[in-house]
């Protein structure tokens, strides 16, 4: 009986100590990265936060009126989501758009509280900051949509991750988009090329 | 409630990331009533759980009454830490902002996931006699709840399907439909639905995608509707093949989003464009197999084939095949008994060796008139081999990802295979925006072929597909270096045959625009479709490579790959048939224009010429000549009084005349002669663009009090095919669920410990 008990309440604390462990991940692996994202950008380089990663810093997302700001990785695949949230779609695909997930119960979990109107701000490798306005949150399902990458209006940042904020399923299919627009005039050529339509690749066409 | 309120606002989580305060709703007295309870339990903490306290006498007694109410103390708050994990399940209802939800279709309040109330069942029968295949499609929509149901389904058909009946069964009752103008067959129908009568109908979105509505369906009962179509059977290199298509690949919509509209999805989950305008209408939700109820979405087939001529053989490439011959006809059923509807079912049959028909002959007497179908095979031309400018493009959009674009690349490395020396070539791959290998044609050196072959193997699925731009350039790209040949006076150059060979599952909105496209562009270049993917846009594939003049092929699934290839590439390298001239005997001119196709397309080798006509008694002989390539004149005629006896040919004509209708249109820029579509379409009792079928009962069934509540059936993501576009990323880990399990386990182990306390006392 006694056994049981103990085994009972071992594997309770496991599973305690393990879901305790991802948030835990998640907050300590953000000041390692801030070490490398200030390291790329002094190099100007992919510099990987550990000697192993397969995900670097690629951009700084702040969100002021939340207090809050974290480091994006490149890549939305398991493992660099466990560390921050990752970046789908960047500013180099040509697209003018960013989208960026990360996990509703780490990371992204503030998202819940933003709004129309709040600021949110983006900081590229050369520093430079972005900065963007939320038009407005929506929640999607996310095995009937898709984000169609092409209608997104040039300069839009797409913040996903998974709704609702408090389920214990972790595989459910609603997500919570917030979508923002650029603000002002953007210094690198990208957004303006993409809003002035067609992009011909091939050249002397 | 007001735990509801706590939990959704703040974290019940203990290791949440800081909550901004200024996001804080609700009065801050709510958090101040928790404080006290949660400082009481450190005060006990000092007391140990030792069970040898309770021996040690009265202080003992005592000591272990206070550690007992500890413990009480410390179960209750886990809990209530509990409840606080949990409950946020139950009313995450109340969190979701509805309006700007998009309105999920098949998610209810709470946000999980519900199947589709109505079961969706068919059953395909397909009968073909010589060159028409003629089938019986039954929709069965069963209701499984215990509202009154209006099912909405999105389906494919052939893309030559001539569909001539709808006929609605409700319990032992059958009502049989009629074709009516669409708009008043909608009304018709929406006047039905309304009254609470049983009612069907169909109407035609895309040539090959149909939309049928079926209102008043009873709790727990089943309507089926039941379709008949017919189509000819393609009949190419001495093999027949029939395709049952299941699904569609969701489709692109390229253009701006129509601002009137507001942001909803009524139809499907594509909203109107300015270039499609009825996106809303063909972009049916798309569903992975396991979403839907176990039973739904699968269908029954069965083929009668009575080819008329002994077979060798019965395959299928994308099926497992039962088959059972009796005598000449052959009996054909997927092993698997019933399919899942997430790839096309493709069926061939080949005559034994030496039995192939060059030429058949089909005749029918409908109201009065006689109809003639007549199908010429020319034989096999010796090989000349002119320098070609073959350009490939590839579909690299996201609805390619998966399987599709494996095939493609596959395909596409078989096409670079097949250039000589001497040959041009270029590689155009495109998704959101087009993208060349080269800026103009290449000569296929052995370099060039291996960065090419490099290039294609690099290729990744991603993005839209914006066809036109992707068609200006292969289509324009090769005018333009031939313009600089024709002045840089090279007249091998100019000789050369420029093919495009375009390689993608045609699943687009825009069809009617890219056909018109393709003509504007052309020139005398010829363009060759291959439809990739499980459940391919069939229409789109056939018609552009028909104003294309060139030929159109499938590529079922991996294994299949190369069979449907090394024919086309051979085809392309053989040179085709031109000039085709068919005449009628006892044709008068005015008569003349009764024949169709009006002006037969050039052939490619192994390739049928088919004709059919109105008004032709079958005496006398039909010649068919056309030029081979080298200028010698290629000549046949047929004796028609050996025609065999044929149904179902006014349909086919009618048909034939209707697309015959439709062509002219578009040539001339202007919009169909809708009033001669319309009447031909009712006299024959077909469907078209501008005609539905339409079947209502007399008696209204359900009483205007109970709610009639309407279901979008989804159709099932094709196999292999990944979900179009960017998919939404997995955002969740099982951190909550791990601390829940984790809590609970130590809140029952801290109980079991508490009962066996009071087990000793």
């Amino acid at each position: 009986m006694s056994r049981l008990l103990l085994l009972l309440i071992t594997s309770s604390a496991t599973l305690l100590v393990f879901g305790l462990w991802i948030p835990l991940k998640a907050v300590v692996a953000q000041e390692l990265l801030a070490i490398a994202w200030a390291e790329s950008q002094a190099r100007q380089t992919e510099s990987r936060p550990w000697p192993w990663a397969d995900t670097w810093p690629v951009a700084k997302l702040s969100m002021p009126e939340l207090g809050d700001s974290m480091i994006v990785l490149a890549g939305v695949h398991g493992e660099s989501l466990a560390f921050g949230p990752g970046q789908m779609m960047g500013l180099e695909d040509q697209q003018g758009s960013v989208i960026i997930a990360g996990h509703r119960d780490t990371h992204f979990r503030p998202l819940q509280y933003l709004e129309p109107g709040n600021e949110l701000q983006l900081q590229n490798r050369d520093g430079q900051w972005q900065g963007y306005r939320v038009q407005e949150t929506r929640i999607v399902d996310s095995r009937s949509e898709f984000i169609d990458t092409h209608k997104l209006p040039a300069g839009t940042l797409l913040l996903v991750t998974c709704y609702p904020f408090d389920t214990m399923d972790a595989g459910g299919p609603l997500r919570f988009v917030v979508e923002a627009r650029a603000e002002g005039v953007q210094t690198s050529g990208v957004l303006s090329q993409s809003a002035s339509g067609k992009i011909h690749t091939v050249a002397g066409l | 409630m007001m735990f509801s309120a706590i939990a959704s606002k703040y974290s019940a989580f203990p290791f949440s990331l800081s909550p901004p305060s200024q996001a804080a709703g609700s009065p801050p007295e709510t958090r101040c009533r928790y404080i006290p309870v949660r400082s009481a339990p450190p005060s006990m903490a000092p007391h140990g759980f030792g069970r040898g306290a309770s021996r040690s006498g009265g202080l003992g007694a005592w000591r272990s009454h206070r550690v007992r109410r500890f413990m009480e103390g410390v179960s209750l708050w886990m809990a209530m830490l509990l409840v606080l994990f949990v409950q946020p399940i139950y009313a995450e209802a109340n969190t979701g902002n509805e309006d700007s939800a998009g309105v999920l279709h098949f998610v209810d309040g709470k946000g999980q996931w519900q199947e589709p109330a109505l079961v969706l069942g068919s059953d395909f029968d397909v009968r073909v006699s010589g060159l028409i295949a003629d089938s019986t499609l039954v929709r069965t929509f069963r209701n499984t709840s215990d509202q009154w149901r209006e099912g909405v389904f999105v389906f494919p058909l052939p893309e030559k399907a001539s569909v001539y009946g709808l006929t609605m069964k409700v319990g032992e009752r059958t009502i049989v439909g009629e074709v009516q103008p669409r708009a008043e067959a909608k009304k018709t129908y929406e006047k039905a639905r309304d009254s609470g009568r049983h009612a069907a109908t169909v109407e035609q979105q895309r040539p090959n995608l149909f939309t049928t509505r079926v209102a008043n369906i009873p709790p727990g009962e089943t309507v089926s509707v039941e379709l008949n179509y017919q189509q000819l059977v393609s009949y190419r290199d001495g093999v027949f093949e029939l395709t049952v298509p299941t699904t569609l690949t969701p489709r692109y919509m390229p253009g701006e989003p129509l601002a009137a509209r507001p942001q909803e999805w009524q139809g499907g989950w594509a909203v109107p464009t300015t270039e499609v305008p009825d996106a809303d209408a063909i972009s049916p939700f798309t569903v992975d197999v396991d979403d839907v109820a176990a039973d739904s979405h699968r269908a029954s087939v069965r083929f009668t084939i009575d080819a008329g001529l002994p077979l060798a053989r019965v395959s299928s490439p994308s099926h497992e095949l039962a088959s059972r011959q009796d005598g000449q006809v052959m009996m054909v059923q997927p092993q698997a008994g019933e399919i899942v509807m997430n790839r096309d079912f493709v069926l061939r049959w080949q005559p034994l060796a030496g039995q192939e028909p060059g030429a058949a002959v089909f005749h029918q007497q409908w109201e009065g008139e006689d109809y003639l179908l007549a199908m010429v095979v020319p034989g096999r031309a010796g090989k000349t081999r002119l320098p070609r400018e073959l350009t490939f493009v590839i579909d690299t959009s996201g609805s390619m990802a998966g399987e599709s674009i494996q095939q493609a690349r596959e395909a596409l490395q078989l096409g670079l295979e097949t250039l000589a020396p001497g040959d041009r070539f270029n590689v155009i791959q495109f998704n959101s925006q087009p993208h060349a290998l080269f800026v103009q044609p290449e000569q296929a050196t052995a370099n060039n072929l291996a960065r090419a072959r490099q290039y294609v193997s690099r290729l990744k699925a991603d993005g839209g597909t914006e066809m036109a731009s992707a068609l200006t350039m292969a289509l324009e790209s090769q005018r333009m270096s031939a313009d600089e040949f024709s002045e840089g006076t090279s007249p091998e150059a100019s000789s050369r045959v420029r093919q495009v060979v375009f390689m993608t599952d045609g699943a687009v909105g825009n069809e009617s625009a890219l056909f018109s496209q393709i003509r504007r562009q052309l020139s005398d270049q010829r363009l060759f479709t291959v439809a990739i993917g499980s459940a391919p846009n069939r229409h789109f594939m056939r018609e552009a490579a028909r104003w294309g003049r060139g030929s159109y092929t499938a590529v079922q699934d991996p294994a299949d790959i190369s069979g449907p290839l090394v024919r086309l590439f051979a085809a392309m390298e053989a040179p085709v048939l031109t000039d085709i001239e068919v005449s009628w005997p006892s044709l008068s001119a005015s008569m003349q224009e009764d024949s169709f196709p009006r002006r037969p397309g050039d052939l490619f080798q192994g390739e049928p010429l088919l004709q059919v006509v109105r008004g032709v008694p079958p005496v006398g002989e039909l010649s068919v000549s056309g030029r081979l390539p080298g200028g010698a004149i290629w000549q046949k005629s047929l004796d028609l009084q050996q025609a065999a006896s044929g149904t179902g040919l006014n349909r086919y004509w009618a048909r034939e005349k209707i697309d015959s209708l439709l062509d002219e249109a578009r040539i001339a820029g202007e919009e169909p002669d809708k009033a001669r579509v319309t009447s031909l379409a009712v006299e024959h009792s077909l469907m078209s663009p501008y005609t539905s079928f339409v079947a209502v009962d007399k008696t209204p069934a359900r009483d205007p009090e109970s709610a009639l509540v309407k279901d979008q059936l989804p159709t099932l993501l094709p196999a292999g095919s990944q979900p179009g576009m960017a998919r939404y990323p997995q955002t969740a880990t099982v951190a909550p669920l791990l601390v829940a399990l984790g809590l609970l386990g130590l809140m029952f182990s801290v109980a079991i410990v508490l009962l066996r306390r009071r087990a000793y006392l």
